[in-house]
C-alpha cells in the first residue's frame, strides 16, 4: 500500500519535473521575447547565487552580506577571459568561450571563498556578517583600481560576437540560437546543475554536518565533525555558486562592472532576500526567491512608470509584508499549508469514519 | 511495508507541489506573446540593407534588415532614454525635465518635420540608477518592447560604453550621450555620438591655456574622482602640460560613491600649490571648495563643467567665489540672460510643461538644449529612418540658436569631427551676484580639435 | 607635522560621525538583537525634517530639537507597528524587514523631498582656527562635543534611572524581565525611539559638515558605523565610540599617508576589524555570549 503510493508519487514528481524542464528549457525561450528571457535568466542567476548563500546561511548558519563580491569576481573573470584583447600577467588570453571560463571561475572563487572562510572559524554571527560586508565594500575599490577594461574604465563590455551562442550550440539547437536564448539556456542549465548539486550536498554526510554545526557547534564537534573543514568548505562552495552566478550575468548584461559599492552591496542583499523569501535551508527555496526578487522589483517598477523613485519603496513594502505572511519563506509556507491541509483532511476523515465503526 | 523515511516522502511531495506552483507562476509571470515575431538579433543575415545612399561615416552593410524605420509609426516617432532617477545620481533626473519640456513644446507646435512630414515625438524614459548593467537591460527593453527609433542622452560614460556595441550592431542612433568622454571619437562606433557637453580634454586645454598666459610656472594640485570620469581629467591634464612650465605637484582621489574629500583636500592644501584642479562632480565639488577654504588655501581653482549648477554653487557658498569652469550654454541663473529670446522661451515653456522643475538650474537648461538639439537633428535628416538621422547628427553644420546654446556659438560635426560641444565659454563664478560670468575674452572655438588634442589611445582604447 | 595633526583631527571628526550612528545601532542591537539596516535611512528622514523646518525660517537648533522629538516618536512607532509582528521570528526575518524599511524610507524620502542636493545650515558658526598650521574646525569641536554630551546623557539614562535599569534588564533577559513585571514591549519601543533620536542628531550634525543633503547622504556613513559597532562590540555604547574613532582615524591617516593604498584605503579599517575580531570575537568591549551545552 505504502509502496504503491510511493511509486505514484515518484511518477508524479518525475512527470512534473519533466514538464517543468520541457517548459522552461524549450517552450519558454522559443515562445517568449528577449525581455522575458532576460528577466528569467536574471532570476535564475540570482537563484544560483542564493543557492550557494543558502548552503552557507540556511544550512550552516553563517550569515554573509558580502556575496556580491564573489559574484563580481566571477563576472570579471569570465568577461576578461572572453574579451579577446586581454593580456593577463603576460599570458595572451585569446577569445575564450563562455563555457571554458567556468572551470576557472569555479576554482578561483572556491579558493577565495575558502580564504575568506578562515576567519569564520573564530568570528561568528553578526561579527562575521560585518567581515563579509567589508568584502563587499572593498571589492569594488579593488576592481576600479586594478581592472582596465573597455575604454580604459573598469567596465568590461563584450561585443556581439563574444556573447553570441557558439557555433556548435547553434547547430544543435537552431531554434535557441539568438543571443538572449543562449544566455537564458546557460542560466537554466547551470541553475539545474546547481540545484542538483545542492540536493546531493544537503543529503550527504557533509550536508548533515552543516546542519549539526549550525544547530550546536560544541555538540557537533563532540560527535567527531571537523568544524573547521565544514565551515570553510561551506564558505568555499557558496562562493563558487556566487562566482558562477556572476559568470552567467555576463552573458545577460554583456558586460561586467563591479566598481560600484552600492551595487555590490545591493546584490549581496538581494541574494539574502532571495534565500529568506524562498525559504532558508530548503533546496528549491533560493530559486523561487530569485524569481521573487526579480519579478517583485519588475512589478514594482511597472506600477509607477513615471515615478521610478517609488519602485524601491514598493519593493521594500512587499518585502516587509512577505515577512509577515511567510516568515518561513515560500517553501516553508507551502509545507505549513500542506501539513495543515492534511491534518484537517485526516481529522475530517476520522470524524466521518467513526460513526461507521459504531 | 513500513516507510522508514517519512521525511523523504514529504520532501518528494513538496518537490512536486513546488514544481507545479512554479509552472503556474511561470505562465502567470510571463505575459508577452509568441516569439515567432521576435527579432533574432545576432543571427540575422548580414546582407546589405539600409538606404542605398552610401556614407563615408556610417557603414550600414551589417545592419539588421527591416529595422530602418522601427519606432516610426504613423505620425509618431518614439525615442528612448535611460537616466538615473533613483540612487546617488538621482539629481541627474532633472535633465529629463528639460528634455520632456522641449519635446512637449515641440509637439504642441505641431511636431517635428522630417522630409516634409510632421511627426509627434514620444519619449520613453527608464531608470538605471547610473548602473551600467541596468542601462543595458533598459536599452534592450526599449529596443524590443517599446520599439524606439533612437536613444537620446543616455547619461554616463560607462553606461554608454556598455551599450555602445549593442547600438552599433542594431544600427540604432544613440544620440547625444551625456558625457564629455573622449571615447565617443572612436570611429568603430559611428552609431553613438556625444552631447553638447564640452569634451573633457577641451575643458582642460582651455584652463591650461589660461594658466600659460597668467601663471606659466604654476604648480597644480589635482583632486579626481576614483572612476573613469576623474581619470580622463587626470590623463588629459598630464598630457597637456607636457613641454610647459606647469607641474602637477600632488594628485589625490576620492570615493565617487560619496562626497567625503576633506582628508584629500587637506593633503593637497599642504602643498600650497598655486592651482587646484577639480576632476570631481556633484556634491564633491562644493565639499572640496569648502575644505580648501577651511584649510586657508586660496589657489586658482578650476572645477569640472559638470559641477556648474546653481545648487552646487550655493551649497559651497563664499568658497566658490572666483572658481573657473566652462559651459556650452547660457546660465539660466544670470538675470542678464533673461532678455534673450532663447532664455525667455526656455523659462516660459519649462514653467508651463514642468512646473516643478527648478528653472534656474543649469542641468534643466542642459536637458532643454539637448531636446532642442534632437529636434534640430531630426529636422535636418533627409528621411525618417535611422541611417538618415544618424547621418544628420554626424553632419551638423554651423548649428546655432539651439535651446540655451550661447548665441554666437556654432556646433559642427563631420566625417573628421565627431564632437559637438567644441565651442564654449570660459566662465568664473561670482558669489555675490549668484551667477557665472564670461571671462577670458569671448568664446573658445576648438571646433574639430578634440581628436587632435587627445592622445589617440584615449579615444580608441578598447 | 602640522598636517599630521590636521589629518588626525579630521579622522576624529569623521570618527565622531560614525560613532553617533553606531550608538544608534548598538541601542537597537541591545533590545532587538539585530543589525538595523534602516538606521541610516531613518536618520536621513530625520535630517530632511530638520531641513524642511529650517526652510520655514525656524532656527536650526530648534529644528534639530524638534526633529529629535519627532524621531523618538517615529522610532517607537516603527518598533510598535513594523517590528513587533516579527519580533519573535528568526533574526534573518527581522533583518529582511529592516532591509525593506531601508528601501522604503529612502525612496519615500526622495518622493517627499525630491532627489536634488539641499543645503542644510549648522547651528554654530563655521570657523577654522589655525594654531601653528594645524587646522581645527568648529565642525570637529561641535561633533566631538555633542557626542560627549550624548554619551553622558545616555549613561545617565541607562545607568541611573529606573527606565535604564528596565532597559538593561530587557536587553540581557527579556523573559525574566517580563516575569518581574517590566513592560518589555514599551521598553523595546523606547529603545527604538532612542536610537532614532540619536540618529537624527547624527544626521543633523554631519550633513552640514559634508556640505549637502542628498538621499544617499547616510549610506556610506552607515557602512562605517557598522564597522565601528563591530570593532567596539555590538552591545557596548562605549565600544561604538571607540570603534568609530579608530575607524575614522585609521581611514583618514591611510588616505593621507599610505599612497600605495590609494583608492583602496578601506582595506585598513576593515583589516583592523578582522584582526581585532580574530583575537576578540565579540569586539573590543562587547560581551561574549557563552554557548551552553
Amino acid at each position: 500500500m505504502a509502496n504503491q503510493q510511493r511509486i505514484i508519487r515518484l511518477t508524479v514528481t518525475v512527470v512534473v519535473v519533466a514538464v517543468v524542464i520541457e517548459f522552461l528549457g524549450w517552450y519558454f525561450p522559443t515562445h517568449y521575447g528577449s525581455t522575458d528571457t532576460n528577466l528569467f535568466a536574471q532570476a535564475m542567476f540570482i537563484g544560483v547565487a542564493a543557492m550557494g548563500l543558502n548552503l552557507l546561511t540556511g544550512y550552516n548558519g553563517q550569515v554573509s552580506i558580502g556575496h556580491g563580491a564573489f559574484f563580481g569576481i566571477g563576472a570579471y573573470i569570465t568577461a576578461l577571459m572572453m574579451d579577446h584583447h586581454y593580456d593577463l600577467l603576460g599570458i595572451k588570453i585569446d577569445h575564450v568561450s563562455f563555457l571554458a571560463t567556468i572551470p576557472a571561475v569555479a576554482v578561483i572563487s572556491f579558493v577565495i571563498g575558502a580564504l575568506v572562510g578562515f576567519p569564520a572559524l573564530r568570528v561568528k554571527g553578526l561579527y562575521l556578517a560585518l567581515v563579509t560586508l567589508g568584502l563587499a565594500v572593498i571589492f569594488p575599490d579593488l576592481a576600479s583600481r586594478f581592472v582596465k577594461g573597455t575604454g580604459g574604465t573598469s567596465l568590461v563590455a563584450l561585443n556581439g560576437q563574444e556573447v553570441a551562442a557558439p557555433q556548435w550550440f547553434q547547430n544543435w539547437f537552431p531554434r535557441l540560437s539568438a543571443q538572449d536564448q543562449w544566455a537564458y539556456t546557460m542560466a537554466f542549465v547551470f541553475a539545474l546543475l546547481g540545484l542538483l548539486l545542492l540536493w546531493l550536498l544537503v543529503r550527504s554526510r557533509f550536508g548533515r554536518s552543516l546542519i549539526a554545526v549550525r544547530d550546536h557547534e560544541a555538540a557537533a564537534a563532540s560527535v567527531g565533525i571537523n568544524l573547521a573543514r565544514t565551515k570553510v568548505l561551506a564558505f568555499a562552495l557558496s562562493a563558487m555558486y556566487a562566482g558562477i552566478a556572476g559568470s552567467l550575468s555576463v552573458l545577460v548584461f554583456q558586460n561586467a562592472s563591479g566598481d560600484d559599492k552600492l551595487v555590490t552591496f545591493q546584490l549581496s542583499i538581494e541574494f539574502l532576500v532571495a534565500v529568506v523569501i524562498g525559504g532558508t535551508a530548503t533546496v528549491l527555496g533560493p530559486v523561487i526567491g530569485g524569481f521573487a526578487v526579480v519579478y517583485i522589483q519588475k512589478w514594482a517598477t511597472d506600477q509607477f512608470p513615471s515615478k521610478p523613485v517609488v519602485s524601491p519603496a514598493t519593493f521594500g513594502i512587499v518585502l516587509i509584508v512577505l515577512m509577515y505572511v511567510l516568515p518561513e519563506g515560500v517553501v516553508g509556507g507551502i509545507r505549513r499549508l500542506r501539513t495543515w491541509g492534511s491534518r484537517t483532511l485526516r481529522s475530517r476523515r476520522r470524524s466521518t469514519a467513526s460513526p461507521a465503526r459504531l | 511495508m513500513i516507510d522508514r523515511r517519512p521525511n523523504h516522502r514529504t520532501r518528494l511531495r513538496s518537490g512536486a507541489a513546488i514544481a507545479l506552483v512554479m509552472v503556474l507562476a511561470l505562465v502567470a509571470a510571463a505575459c508577452s506573446g509568441n516569439r515567432s515575431t521576435a527579432k533574432p538579433s545576432t543571427t540575422s543575415p548580414s546582407g546589405s540593407t539600409g538606404p542605398t545612399t552610401s556614407s563615408t561615416i556610417i557603414d550600414t552593410s551589417a545592419c539588421p534588415a527591416g529595422s530602418e524605420t522601427t519606432g516610426v509609426t504613423g505620425n509618431t516617432i518614439t525615442i528612448g532614454t535611460s537616466v538615473a532617477q533613483s540612487g546617488t545620481y538621482a539629481p541627474f533626473s532633472a535633465i529629463l525635465d528639460g528634455e520632456s519640456a522641449y519635446i512637449d513644446y515641440t509637439n504642441a507646435k505641431g511636431g517635428v518635420t522630417i522630409a516634409g512630414k510632421q511627426y509627434q515625438i514620444k519619449l520613453v524614459a527608464k531608470d538605471d540608477a547610473y548602473v551600467a548593467s541596468r542601462t543595458v537591460t533598459n536599452v534592450q527593453s526599449l529596443l524590443t518592447d517599446d520599439k524606439v527609433f533612437a536613444l537620446l542622452n543616455v547619461v554616463g560614460t560607462k553606461n554608454n560604453l556598455a551599450i555602445r556595441d549593442l547600438v552599433n550592431r542594431e544600427c540604432v542612433p544613440d544620440l547625444f550621450a551625456a558625457s564629455g568622454a573622449t571615447q565617443w571619437g572612436n570611429h568603430q562606433f559611428p552609431w553613438l555620438i556625444g552631447s553638447e557637453l564640452v569634451p573633457y580634454p577641451l575643458e582642460v586645454k582651455r584652463f591650461v591655456d589660461y594658466l600659460k598666459q597668467t601663471k606659466p610656472n604654476a604648480t597644480i594640485a589635482l583632486l579626481k574622482a576614483d572612476d573613469d570620469f576623474g581619470q580622463s581629467y587626470a590623463d588629459t591634464l598630464t598630457q597637456l602640460i607636457k613641454g610647459t612650465q606647469l607641474k602637477i605637484v600632488k594628485t589625490e582621489q576620492y570615493d565617487s560613491t560619496g562626497s567625503e574629500v576633506k582628508t584629500q583636500v587637506n593633503a593637497l592644501a599642504n602643498t600650497h600649490a598655486d592651482v587646484f584642479f577639480l576632476g570631481a562632480t556633484l556634491l564633491a565639488c562644493p565639499a572640496a571648495l569648502t575644505a580648501a577654504s577651511d584649510a586657508g588655501w586660496h589657489p586658482i581653482t578650476y572645477m569640472s563643467g559638470t559641477c556648474v549648477s546653481k545648487v552646487l554653487f550655493s551649497i559651497a557658498g563664499p568658497p566658490a567665489n572666483g572658481v573657473f569652469s566652462v559651459t556650452p550654454l547660457l546660465d539660466p541663473a544670470d538675470a542678464k540672460n533673461d532678455a534673450t529670446p532663447a532664455m525667455k522661451l526656455y523659462k516660459t515653456q519649462v514653467a508651463k510643461y514642468k512646473p516643478k522643475a527648478d528653472l534656474l538650474d543649469g542641468i534643466v537648461g542642459y536637458g532643454w538644449t539637448t531636446g532642442a538639439l534632437l529636434v534640430k537633428t531630426l529636422e535636418s535628416a533627409k528621411a525618417a529612418d535611422r541611417f538618415s538621422v544618424m547621418e544628420a547628427a554626424r553632419t551638423l553644420h554651423d548649428v546655432s540658436g539651439v535651446g540655451l546654446q550661447i548665441p554666437a556659438a556654432k556646433w559642427n560635426t563631420s566625417a573628421d569631427d565627431w564632437f559637438v560641444g567644441e565651442t564654449f565659454q570660459f566662465i568664473q563664478y561670482d558669489q555675490a551676484a549668484g551667477h557665472t560670468n564670461a571671462v577670458g575674452g569671448g568664446l573658445t572655438n576648438d571646433d574639430g580639435k578634440t581628436a587632435k588634442l587627445t592622445p589617440g589611445d584615449l579615444i580608441n582604447r578598447k | 607635522m602640522a598636517l599630521f595633526f590636521t589629518q588626525l583631527l579630521n579622522g576624529i571628526q569623521n570618527g565622531a560621525v560614525y560613532a553617533s550612528l553606531a550608538i544608534a545601532l548598538v541601542l537597537i542591537f541591545r533590545t532587538t538583537g539585530i543589525l538595523n539596516f534602516a538606521q541610516g535611512e531613518i536618520a536621513l528622514y530625520s535630517t530632511y525634517i530638520v531641513w524642511k523646518l529650517t526652510t520655514t525660517g525656524m532656527p536650526v537648533w530648534l529644528a534639530i530639537l524638534l526633529a529629535i522629538a519627532i524621531s523618538f516618536v517615529g522610532g517607537a512607532l516603527i518598533e510598535r507597528v513594523i517590528i513587533r509582528p516579527v519580533e519573535r521570528s528568526s533574526p534573518l526575518v527581522i533583518v529582511i524587514v529592516t532591509i525593506g524599511m531601508f528601501l522604503a524610507i529612502n525612496s519615500l524620502t526622495q518622493l517627499q523631498f525630491g532627489s536634488g542636493e539641499q543645503a542644510l545650515p549648522s547651528f554654530y558658526p563655521q570657523h577654522t582656527w589655525r594654531p601653528g598650521g594645524v587646522l581645527i574646525s568648529s565642525n570637529t569641536l561641535a561633533l566631538v562635543g555633542v557626542l560627549a554630551v550624548e554619551c553622558a546623557l545616555l549613561y545617565l539614562v541607562l545607568q541611573r534611572t529606573k527606565l535604564g535599569l528596565a532597559f538593561r534588564g530587557v536587553a540581557s533577559n527579556p523573559e525574566s524581565s517580563q516575569l518581574l513585571g517590566v513592560p518589555v514591549g514599551r521598553i523595546l519601543m523606547v529603545g527604538w525611539g532612542l536610537a532614532a533620536a540619536v540618529g537624527a542628531l547624527a544626521g543633523a550634525l554631519v550633513v552640514p559638515t559634508t556640505t549637502g543633503l542628498v538621499p544617499s547622504s547616510m549610506q556610506q556613513i552607515l557602512v562605517f558605523a557598522f564597522a565601528a559597532a563591530a570593532l567596539g562590540g555590538f552591545d557596548s555604547v562605549f565600544g561604538a565610540v571607540v570603534g568609530g574613532m579608530i575607524v575614522g582615524v585609521a581611514d583618514a591617516l591611510t588616505i593621507g599617508y599610505v599612497h600605495t593604498l590609494r583608492g583602496i584605503d578601506l582595506l585598513v579599517p576593515f583589516g583592523l576589524i578582522l584582526l581585532v575580531l580574530l583575537f576578540r570575537p565579540a569586539g573590543l568591549f562587547g560581551t561574549t555570549r557563552v554557548e551552553r551545552v
